[in-house]
């Protein structure tokens, strides 16, 4: 059913691309046949309530703000001791043989047609390599847009009994007339009992339109924790998940977010429960404002085989006028019943009682209704372990709310 | 000394104009006094202080809510033209900044925002508001055009709002006064509090506010028996130590052996029906309600 950028995209833009970074001949193979799957592949999958789809990924223009050649940024990396953070070329080179081990591995490249665009013309990456046994604290990747289009990728793979922290940044800086358009795709393989945890704030400006896909493995014993913010961008379409694969493995995905104007979001959150003994924890808030939406799917699925699952979802959106919208679907979908799992979904407004509590103690009702919104993210700010992201993340909803 | 005099008061629920709840109440509390609001379920005691407090829910019809200042309550001498106010037509926070505090008999369970921040904030809120209030336009002008700035309402100091390191003493200062655990303070307000923690804490909200007249609404209501102790102990200070009118809403004889009211009301279907010093308790106590509905209806 798809689409409209393929269209103008040739095979020696892609060629360009792949040669810029030095990359192997299998990698460009890898584009090139994700250039010419474009055709047969549709976008990914949304909400849809009676009446209604929610996100329109169909509608949006990719033509007027897909440009591959001209992908500009800043980009930033702090790597930490003992680990290797890479630039692309830098990791094609030196780490050949374990990229082409994991690129794709856990997020096909044909997935839909945004991955397999994404696969065909990204032209910033990063690899994240632990080595067994290596803490590594406090890594950084701040990407900040100059161009119209940016394609990224990212690679992070922890070896046995490794850990690491990474925090993920992205915005945009010289302005672009028109729209724009960001793509990051993460894919994490976290070795046994290895450690991987992932923060991300996402900033964009709001002409951008978004499609992130961060998604991680487990092996046994290992733990990936996600956390993802979104304030920015005009659109964001994104899914956070894991793969529970080893036994024993957990995740906990983690996000915040605050829409407001005219700005959208369309968040999902998912685990696989496959391996044994396995636990996920899946916590998301949201405010939207104005006539900002939002739509969140939560989908926790537990295998045949994953046995002693323990699985917990829960959401609530706050919508602070009259005019935003909010949708919300919790799903559990369990094929073997040794689990215990719960889910949750609310969508409300603010409390009158709770307002006029604060307001005959002297607040007026704007202060009021901050200090509400402030405490109401306070649940999900504390599940956020990396401190730096944990103080971005408020200063930013703080921000918003005193605009 | 400030008066809360509430005259002729009448209300309804502001969605059911067939529901009126309160039928001409007719009260005055001054400071420095306690009152003990009585009387039967659904007389109307509740929704009268959550009327003059300014709850959305209802719609006055009639009357008058009037706050009148000596004009020494506040830092600086309050202008003669400034000292009486009609409440109803204020808004809930700037009732609060001229004095009033309402004590909920269900209160707000607020996830997420601090004791300590929650208070700092409305103490702050509080002075700022009362600024505006009592801004005198023409000494405004007057200073523009002289060039500098007058505020004739400032807060506990000239420059500006109580600091974190202040306000925390201020609290330590009023949790000690109260005999409230440290803990509190930090503390998500309600969040998780026992039924006596949530009342303990609207008394000790009311001890840092220092309000001119504080409405606490069925303030012994679930409240152990050292609970209650702590609570009076609370609303005992807040005349004798703030000098506030308290106006007690409650429909129990148990925490008047603790707290000896001045004066003691009775509402009875939406009105002041009974008025008297502390031996009116001690009657309702030994005849109960039925009394009162034969004494204003006469005997069935």
């Amino acid at each position: 059913m798809s689409t409209q950028v393929h269209a103008n995209l040739t095979e020696e833009q892609v060629r360009a691309i792949s040669d810029e970074l030095d990359e192997p001949e299998w990698l460009l193979e890898t584009r090139l046949d994700a250039l010419s799957a474009l055709s047969d592949l549709d976008m990914p999958k949304v909400i849809r309530t009676p009446g209604r789809d929610w996100t329109n990924l169909d509608a949006l223009d990719f033509e007027s703000f897909v440009d591959p050649l001209e992908g500009a940024e800043q980009k930033e990396r702090v790597t930490a001791e003992g680990a290797e953070v890479l630039e692309w070329s830098e990791a094609v080179a030196e780490h050949e043989a374990l990229v082409r081990e994991h690129f794709g591995s856990v997020v096909d490249t044909q997935e839909n047609y945004l991955t397999a665009l994404s696969t065909a013309l990204f032209s910033t990456g990063t690899l994240v390599y632990v080595p067994e046994r290596v803490d590594a604290e406090d890594v950084k990747i701040r990407t900040t847009v100059d161009s119209r289009s940016l394609f990224n990728y990212t690679l992070v793979v922890t070896e046995t009994s490794a850990s690491v922290t990474i925090l993920e940044r992205q915005s945009t800086g010289d302005e672009v007339e028109g729209d724009r358009y960001y793509s990051g795709i993460v894919e994490a393989v976290a070795g046994e009992n290895s450690r991987i945890q992932y923060g991300a704030l996402q900033n964009l400006s709001e002409e951008t339109y978004n499609y992130t896909l961060k998604r991680g493995r487990t092996d046994v014993y290992a733990t990936i924790n996600w956390i993802d913010g979104n304030i920015g961008s005009r659109l964001t379409k994104t899914e956070v998940s894991t793969e529970l694969a080893g036994d024993s493995s957990e995740t906990q995905i983690v996000g915040a977010f605050f829409g407001h104007d005219d700005q959208h979001f369309d968040l999902d959150s998912k685990v696989w429960h496959y391996g044994e003994h396995t636990t996920a924890d899946l916590v998301m808030r949201g405010v939207v404002d104005d006539t900002a939406r939002s739509v969140y799917e939560g989908v926790q699925y537990v295998g045949d085989d994953a046995w002693n699952t323990s699985s917990y979802q829960r959401e609530n959106t706050l919508m602070l006028s009259d005019e935003s919208e909010a949708d919300a679907s919790p799903k559990l979908e369990i094929d073997n019943h040794d689990t215990e799992a719960s889910h949750s979904a609310t969508v409300g407004q603010i409390d009158e009682e709770d307002l006029f509590y604060m307001l005959t103690r002297g607040i007026d009702r704007e202060s009021a209704r901050n200090q509400l919104v402030e405490g109401f993210f306070v649940p999900v700010l504390d599940e956020v372990e990396v401190g730096e992201l944990r103080a971005d993340l408020r200063e930013l909803i703080a921000a918003r709310l005193r605009e | 000394m400030a008066r809360l005099e509430i005259r002729n008061l009448h209300a309804e629920v502001a969605d059911d104009e067939e529901e009126t709840i309160l039928e001409g109440v007719d009260l005055a509390v001054e400071s420095d006094e306690i009152h003990a609001l009585m009387g039967p379920n659904g007389s109307g005691k509740s929704t009268l202080a959550k009327v003059v407090a300014g709850h959305p829910a209802y719609r006055v019809t009639e009357g008058e809510v009037t706050l009148h200042l000596d004009g020494d309550e506040f830092d600086e001498p309050i202008p003669e033209d400034k000292r009486t106010w009609d409440l109803l037509d204020l808004e809930p926070n700037e009732r609060a900044a001229l004095g009033i505090y309402l004590g909920f008999q269900y209160p707000a369970e607020i996830e997420g925002v601090t004791m300590v921040n929650f208070l700092r904030t409305a103490l702050n809120a509080k002075f700022e508001e009362r600024e505006e209030l009592f801004e005198d336009e023409e000494d405004e002008e007057e200073a523009e055009e002289a060039g500098y700035d007058t505020s004739p309402m400032e807060g506990p100091a000239d420059e500006g709002e109580v600091g974190v390191a202040q306000f925390q003493e201020i609290l330590r200062g009023k949790m000690e006064l109260l005999d409230i655990d440290d803990r509190f303070a930090d503390r998500y307000l309600n969040a998780g509090f026992s039924g006596g923690e949530k009342k303990q804490n609207e008394v000790l909200q009311a001890a840092v506010l220092e309000p001119e007249i504080a409405i606490l609404d069925e303030i012994d209501s679930g409240l152990d028996i050292d609970r209650l102790r702590d609570v009076s102990t609370g609303i005992n200070a807040l005349r004798d130590e703030e000098g506030s009118g308290v106006l007690m809403i409650t429909h129990y004889q148990r925490i008047l052996d603790y707290v000896e009211p001045d004066r003691v009301h009775v509402m009875l279907d939406g009105q002041v029906v009974m008025e008297g010093g502390p031996d009116l308790a001690e009657k309702l106590e030994d005849k109960g309600y039925d009394w009162v509905r034969e004494e204003t209806y006469g005997t069935a």
